[in-house]
């Protein structure tokens, strides 16, 4: 047997060679997920995504850009709203927001926060991808100037929702980059943002193409414009505004669409009044729209019992808006879902033929009309996810434009400009004309007016009373505590502080 | 080779003994040398040879031998014998009974070790201690019977209880142990029968562990598979049929109580109505189980076999819920030469879950009235359209889920020893599982033709069918020399080798929509095709190791353990991917000192201490390297959305896996002549860089605003001891009784910056009820403190903080007043505190054996203490018309009464406080077991050789503090586990059966 031992220690030399593995055994590259290395497609589909964030609004995660957190900060803070819903519901959220009771450990307050930011962060991230993606240089140079756009727009709400805020303009190289840069530690001023948001729209005029000559829903120079053209009007540079919007009005690419109603309807989706809609459709067979946008508005049955629910009934139109509008206006009918309370039990008919049932089944009194999608799914496209309903959002439309180069001309002193535009909306609307008398602070009010009613529950009213330096007047005669220097502004939120180690300032009064 | 050299081969086999020359008859019997009675397979070996029997049912054999032939005779629990023949035909050979303590042999990690040597902490249990018990795994056979080991076991068909060994020492990476089925690791044991295993041996500190390296942190379970052993054939049937309950149920009101609660907490009148329905009576039932083991094995002097094959059908306690399955396995061994072994060992197992939401019945079952009829002629009574609740019974029969799990896990190996004392094994083991997953969901409306009454929010407008197909594929290859000698007082035994594994994982899964009802029409393409979705995805990781260990032991007196393991691992990122964990044991062999001797009530005594470190590294494959967010679409101009990626998560590139280090000391006894026999340990293990998520803030783009990162530190420490005594009466009784504590000090004890993770969120506005943080147990509970309730206004408004602010000004009468602990004036998430965790303090076993005749008593108890558990399903409480419990009907605030433990009726949506955390304190009645063997004058004329009936009852009496169902919670995550929120409601069983050898 000797001989076999040999064999053996052979044996046993080579099972141990064996598995002594080669040294790249151990470099296992992670399963069904692209990195930069692996997928050369990627810059474009990086633009793509930075238009996904548009649709993003997880309140209670990772961050909210048109969901929940956007509708409370914006329509719920103004007058045209009320939180809604049932009283207990969201009251920490929410109604801390509609009754100015809100701190800088409000969730919502820090998803808006982390929400723009993540977007802000993906923008960066393309951009960055963009630098070196292999594409020809007008396609390149139309991706950047859509990409700085959204960058710019989420730089305006910010510096309207918390006023200076860190200029973020790159990705950081870490976690500890992050933590140490002082551009993302502290806070840029009020002057410095606009200028970054001045710089990323003009670059996106100078590089996008018009309207029609692009994808629909896709940033042009149309829409560039016109978002500017509201920048300068935040920062009351009227020339700017109405250079602007005289620019977009004489470019034949818009229009108002003739029946107001028709704007929220599916068909009136992508308009010639559309200016920047966030899109929704289909993806992976199933709905893909803006997270919980629907069924956060949609008529609730709350604890009445009986009836099936559309949603959670937040945001209801507040009593003061509904009666507001002048009688013979049309556009109150296509704002409100108004709950029959005759006693007779007749409901309420939409338009698509569905009936919601009377006060008794149902928690609130008013809706939102303009966040309703319609439940046939043969009268508008509907795959059943109701979370997720393929409802547009109209960020600005037309109506806006005019309305922006009315006020800009009175501010300019050629008052007739401005009623002529107005005028177009209020006779759409059912309305009278303007009196041609009108000049000065009288047709600023008018125009302010008639903004409120144009726009109404599109999530412009809140800023726009800020704007207006009429906020603590109007939020206290609507009877809410609204504090003058400080609820302009949400607060910081406490968690960002904490982790800048406090070199982020917390805004005035929180 | 043709038939004729194949027929040679097979005589020259079966004929190797008479071709022998001068070869004789040699007749004998084996007896116990203290009984005097005969030994049944007893095993006689002609020593460097191949020949060899074993005994038949009186103790007799008969062997060829020639003069000068060395006999080896040996059986399990007696020392082995050895004689040399001369010229007798006859021979009556006594066995002398060994302690079992002494010469117990026990497997570590890639070897075996007789237990005296072992310095380190481990703890042997046989499979048919395990086997006696009509539950579903091994693991939970094991509670109670080891310290140290803490089993929480839930009755869900199926499932795998949560194995903790000494301690929660991760938080996001993982608690369970690592189980080691014949050298092939794995994370799950449930496609292992029971009846198949012949030890389970628990790697307890990390002197033993750590030749796992980076994944024995947890613990390590060697299981070990039955052999055949050469000789007769023989074949085993054993069985168990019984019936499941449910152990403990929550009383809840019935219609009467339940309108008068319901209307006082809504202010409207709730009628009492026709119906008093109780709704766990209608989704639970009592179940049936039943499970049968087939085992053949034998052998001959040149290959061994075992053949076992399994079924076990469970129905679940809630209803439609079953499980099944089925095992076959093949363990064989082959001598090829006096030096050369080979082997295989092969498992498969089919089994097919049919799964229940019970998440949604059981919470539904909780809250719904009993005033709303569960079914009427097929119609389900309306509870959403009444108080936005599920009819539970419509939750459980509106889908139909089933999962098939096929795997396959096998070993094979080569063991080759070409010199005395030097062995060399080379085992591959592979592991693979297909999962087939299949879902169903019913279409239905909130109308007549449904429910009794239309309306409400339950209702699936569309039917859907959900197909989910996963495989995986793992292998492992371990190169082991070892090399063992002893000259003059030493001892040395020396192993090294190397280990690599690889792992993939594959899975897809495809949805359709409006698929018809009926079930033979349920694939994918029955569907709306203009529904399908799909989805998919995959994993891979790799492993290479070298390992060591040195024992040495110097004149059986001074024990050396030392092992190292350097561990690589794909999962960890290039720069730390290689770990080095090296473990040190001493131990000292008391008994064997000089100065023992005249001590003669101590048989065995050992001291031991050992130091290792072991590492814990169940990272995500991708937790290091930065990748992109896919399916992140935009639907521009409406319809199909065109494709998009983003960054969303910032990774730390330098992750690397979680290390424990353990300081172990430990004192084993036997006295009395091992009729008195245990262990005393205790234990000091500290785990540090634990994976913990450390926020970054919003700026830097990380979506869910946390990077992963070795950060937390946790400490347990622990003691351990077991005692028990064992002793035979008399002829006819023997008896064993032992019990096994362990104290367990569990503390989080740095975040490093790290998060405190709150946990536990309930629902009803409860976002979390837990919090990990410095100083506490992992997990703790965190909630508001109840210091009572309000009587009255004037006590509301007596209620004010230091600076006069009135703390709880919108509180009612009736409405529970909380410690307004920072003194702000109001209460708010700073004013939670500590209020204990679900770690227990200590928890124990107590085990009984009693053998009177052919009668066997067992008795197993379990129980822990000093743990608390939140009663989740009291706490989601979301509206004034959902039940309550039978005793808050009578014991709820009231105005006049002074209650100061129950609020007013309400509404629900309280905040997370005392109110809902209750001790887990449980003692439990485990197994009862009685036996009787029937005598062999009845059996032997059948050809049986033993044969056993038994009755059993799993689970009989619990005590417990806990108002709720079970204490026992399981939970994947160490941080919020102990939350009995839709925990599978405990089960009772009672099972009879025989075992049948022949």
């Amino acid at each position: 047997m000797k001989h076999y031992s040999k064999l053996y220690l052979f044996l046993i030399g080579v099972f141990f060679l064996g598995t002594r593995c080669s040294s790249d055994f151990l470099d296992v590259p992670v399963q069904g997920a692209a990195t930069a290395a692996t997928d050369p497609a990627l810059a474009e589909k990086l633009v793509t995504g930075v238009y996904n964030s548009l649709i993003s609004g997880d309140a209670f995660g990772k961050g909210d850009t048109h969901g929940i957190a956007f509708i409370a900060s914006t329509n719920i803070m103004s007058d045209d709203a009320d939180k809604g819903s049932t009283d207990s519901d969201q009251k920490g959220t929410v109604g801390e927001l509609d009754d100015f009771l809100h701190g800088p450990s409000n969730i919502f307050v820090g998803s808006i926060w982390s929400g723009h930011y993540n977007a802000i962060a993906q923008c960066n991230q393309a951009l960055k991808a963009l630098e070196t993606a292999k594409v020809d240089s007008i396609t390149k140079k139309r991706w950047i100037g859509e990409v700085r756009f959204l960058r710019g727009y989420y730089y305006f709400n910010l510096v309207r929702y918390f006023g200076g805020v860190p200029a973020v303009l790159r990705v950081p190289e870490s976690a500890a980059d992050a933590n140490s840069d002082d551009k993302f530690q502290t806070r840029a001023s009020v002057d410095e943002i606009y200028n970054i948001i001045f710089d990323d729209m003009t670059f996106a005029i100078n590089n996008t193409p018009l309207r029609n000559a692009t994808q629909k829903g896709r940033i042009n120079k149309g829409l560039a414009q016109s978002m500017l053209a509201k920048v300068y009007m935040y920062r009351k540079d009227w020339q700017k505004v109405l250079d602007l919007t005289t620019e977009v009005m004489t470019s034949n690419q818009y229009d108002l669409l003739p029946q107001y109603e028709k704007i929220w309807r599916f068909e009136g989706n992508n308009s010639i009044e559309s200016v920047f809609e966030i899109q929704t459709g289909t993806f992976n067979n199933t709905d893909y729209g803006v997270r919980g946008y629907c069924v956060w508005q949609g008529p609730r049955v709350g604890g009445k019992g009986g009836w099936r629910d559309l949603g959670f009934g937040f945001c209801t139109p507040s009593s003061d808006l509904v009666n507001a509008y002048a009688a013979e206006d049309n556009r109150r009918k296509s704002t409100v879902i108004e709950i029959d309370n005759s006693g007779t039990y007749i409901g309420t008919i939409l338009f698509d033929g569905y009936r919601i049932p009377s006060k008794d089944s149902i928690q609130n009194l008013y809706y939102n009309y303009k966040a309703y999608h319609s439940e046939l799914m043969t009268i508008e496209p509907f795959l059943g996810n109701r979370d997720n309903k393929q409802k547009n959002i109209h960020i600005l439309r037309y109506a806006d434009v005019l309305l922006m180069y009315a006020e800009a001309a009175n501010e300019l002193g050629n008052a007739s400009m401005a009623i002529e535009q107005v005028n177009r909306l209020r006779l759409r609307a059912g309305l009278t004309e303007l009196s041609s008398g009108l000049s000065g602070q009288a047709l600023r009010e008018a125009i302010w007016n008639e903004r409120r009613f144009e726009l109404a529950m599109e999530h412009d009213r809140f800023f726009d009373i800020v704007r207006q330096g009429r906020a603590e007047q109007i939020m206290k005669a609507h009877g809410k505590n609204f504090v003058a220097g400080k609820h302009e502004l949400l607060p910081i939120p406490a968690l960002q502080i904490e982790l800048s180690g406090n070199r982020l300032k917390q805004n005035q009064g929180y | 080779m043709n038939l004729r050299k194949v027929i040679f081969l097979l005589l020259l086999i079966a004929g190797s003994i008479s071709m022998s020359a001068q070869t004789r008859i040699l007749k004998g019997v084996v007896t116990d040398e203290g009984t005097k009675e005969t030994i049944i397979g007893a095993s006689i070996a002609v020593k460097e040879s191949t020949s060899g029997t074993i005994t038949d049912i009186d103790g007799n054999f008969e062997l060829d031998v020639k003069s000068g032939d060395i006999l080896v005779i040996s059986y399990i629990g007696y020392a082995t014998q050895e004689l040399t023949v001369f010229q007798q035909n006859n021979i009556t050979i006594a066995l002398k009974q060994e302690s079992v303590l002494l010469n117990q042999v026990v497997v570590v990690g890639y070897g075996s070790q007789r237990k005296v040597d072992i310095t380190g902490a481990t703890v042997s249990v046989k499979g048919e201690e395990l086997a006696k018990q009509p539950v579903m795994t091994a693991t939970q056979a094991l509670q109670g019977k080891v310290a140290g080991v803490q089993i929480i076991s839930s009755g869900r068909p199926g499932s795998s209880p949560d194995v903790r060994v000494r301690g929660t020492g991760t938080a996001l990476a993982g608690t369970t142990a690592l189980f080691v089925v014949d050298g092939v690791l794995t994370d799950d044991i449930s496609n292992i029968n029971t009846a198949d295993i012949v030890t389970m041996d628990v790697l307890k500190d990390a002197s033993s562990t750590s030749i796992y390296g980076a994944r024995g942190a947890n613990g390590v379970v060697i299981i070990t598979t039955k052999k055949g052993a050469s000789g007769v054939t023989k074949m085993n049937y054993n069985n168990f049929i019984g019936v499941r309950n449910a152990a403990r149920l929550v009383e809840m009101a019935n219609a009467e109580e339940y309108s008068n609660y319901a209307s006082a907490a809504t202010g409207q009148t709730v009628f009492v109505g026709d119906y008093n329905t109780d709704w766990y009576d209608l989704i639970l039932r009592n179940a049936w189980t039943h499970n049968h083991n087939f085992s053949l094995s034998g052998g001959s002097d040149r290959s061994t076999h075992f053949l076992g094959f399994g079924f076990l059908e469970d129905e679940g306690i809630v209803l439609n819920n079953k499980f099944d399955r089925l095992n076959v396995r093949t363990n064989l061994d082959f001598k090829i030469s006096s030096k050369v072994n080979v082997g295989i060992n092969g498992s498969y197992t089919r089994s097919d879950d049919r799964d229940v939401n019970l998440g949604a019945a059981y919470n539904n079952a909780y809250r719904a009235a009993p005033t709303i009829p569960g079914v009427i002629g097929g119609r389900y009574g309306n509870t959403s359209e009444y108080q936005n609740v599920g009819n539970p019974v419509l939750d459980l029969n509106n889908n139909d889920n089933k999962a098939v799990r096929d795997r396959l896990q096998s070993s094979g190996y080569l063991e080759i020893k070409p010199y005395k004392g030097l062995s060399f094994r080379s085992m591959v083991g592979t592991d693979i599982l297909n999962i087939n997953e299949r879902r169903y969901g019913y279409q239905f409306f909130n109308d007549e033709i449904t429910f009794l009454k239309a309306g409400g929010n339950q209702r699936s407008e569309r039917s859907s069918l959900n197909q989910k197909h996963e495989n995986s594929f793992r292998w492992v290859w371990d190169n082991i020399v070892t090399y063992e000698t002893a000259f003059g007082k030493h001892n040395v035994k020396m192993l090294a080798g190397t280990t690599a594994e690889a792992f993939s994982l594959q899975w897809a899964s495809a949805n359709r929509q409006d698929v018809p009802a009926d079930k033979d029409l349920w694939y994918i393409t029955t569907g709306n095709a203009n529904t399908s979705t799909n989805d998919g995805g995959g994993d891979k990781w790799a492993r290479n190791s070298y390992l060591s260990r040195v024992n040495y032991g110097y004149n059986d007196k001074y024990l050396l353990t030392a092992t190292v393991r350097a561990d690589g691992s794909s999962r960890i990122s290039k720069d730390n991917r290689w770990g080095f964990f090296p473990s040190f044991g001493l131990g000292w062999m008391i008994s064997n000192e000089p100065f023992m001797k005249n001590i003669s009530f101590v048989e065995s005594l050992k001291l031991r201490t050992s130091w290792g470190r072991v590492g814990n590294d169940r990272v995500p494959s991708d937790a290091f390297t930065v990748t992109v967010t896919p399916n992140l679409a935009y639907p521009f101009g409406g319809g199909v959305a065109t494709p998009g990626s983003a960054v969303t998560q910032i990774k730390d590139p330098d992750l690397k896996w979680e290390t424990t280090e353990e300081f172990d000391l430990g004192l084993e006894y036997s006295l009395l002549k091992g009729k008195l026999y245990g262990e005393l340990g205790f234990y000091n293990k500290k785990s540090r860089d634990l994976l913990i998520n450390v926020k970054v803030p919003a700026v830097a783009g990380d979506e869910d605003g946390v990077v992963l990162t070795n950060a937390a530190s946790i400490k347990n420490t622990g003691f351990e001891m077991s005692v028990n005594w064992r002793t035979r009466i008399n002829q006819n009784m023997t008896y064993k009784v032992g019990a096994n504590v362990t104290i367990n000090r569990n503390r989080v004890i740095g975040l490093n910056g790290g998060q405190p993770i709150l946990d536990g969120g309930i629902g009803a506005g409860q976002i979390y009820s837990t919090r990990t943080d410095n100083g506490n147990p992992i997990g703790s509970f965190y909630v508001y403190q109840v210091l009572g309730v309000f009587q009255n206004a004037e006590e509301i408004n007596a209620y004010t903080s230091s600076s006069g602010a009135v703390i709880q000004a919108s509180a009612s009468p009736g409405d529970f007043k909380y410690m307004d602990v920072n003194d702000d004036g109001r209460i708010d998430d700073k004013d939670r505190v500590f209020v204990g965790s679900y770690q227990p303090k200590a928890y124990f076993g107590i085990n009984g054996e009693v053998s009177y005749k052919a009668f066997d008593l067992s008795v197993d108890i379990y129980g822990n203490v000093g743990n608390h558990v939140y009663n989740g399903k009291k706490a989601l409480r979301l509206s004034g018309l959902d039940n309550i419990e039978k005793t808050l009907a009578y014991d709820r605030w009231t105005p006049g009464l002074n209650i100061q433990d129950e609020p007013s009726a309400n509404s629900g949506f309280l905040p997370a406080s005392t109110y809902f955390v209750e001790s887990g304190d449980f003692i439990r009645l485990n197994n009862v077991t009685l036996s009787y063997t029937l005598p062999k004058s009845m059996i032997s004329k059948i050809k049986i050789e033993n044969a056993k009936i038994f009755v059993t009852g799993q689970n009989l009496i619990t005590l417990q503090k806990f108002t709720g169902f079970t204490p026992e919670l399981p939970d994947s995550s160490p941080t919020k586990s102990g939350i009995e929120l839709n925990a599978y409601p405990t089960t009772r069983t009672f099972a009879g059966g025989v075992n049948i050898s022949f």
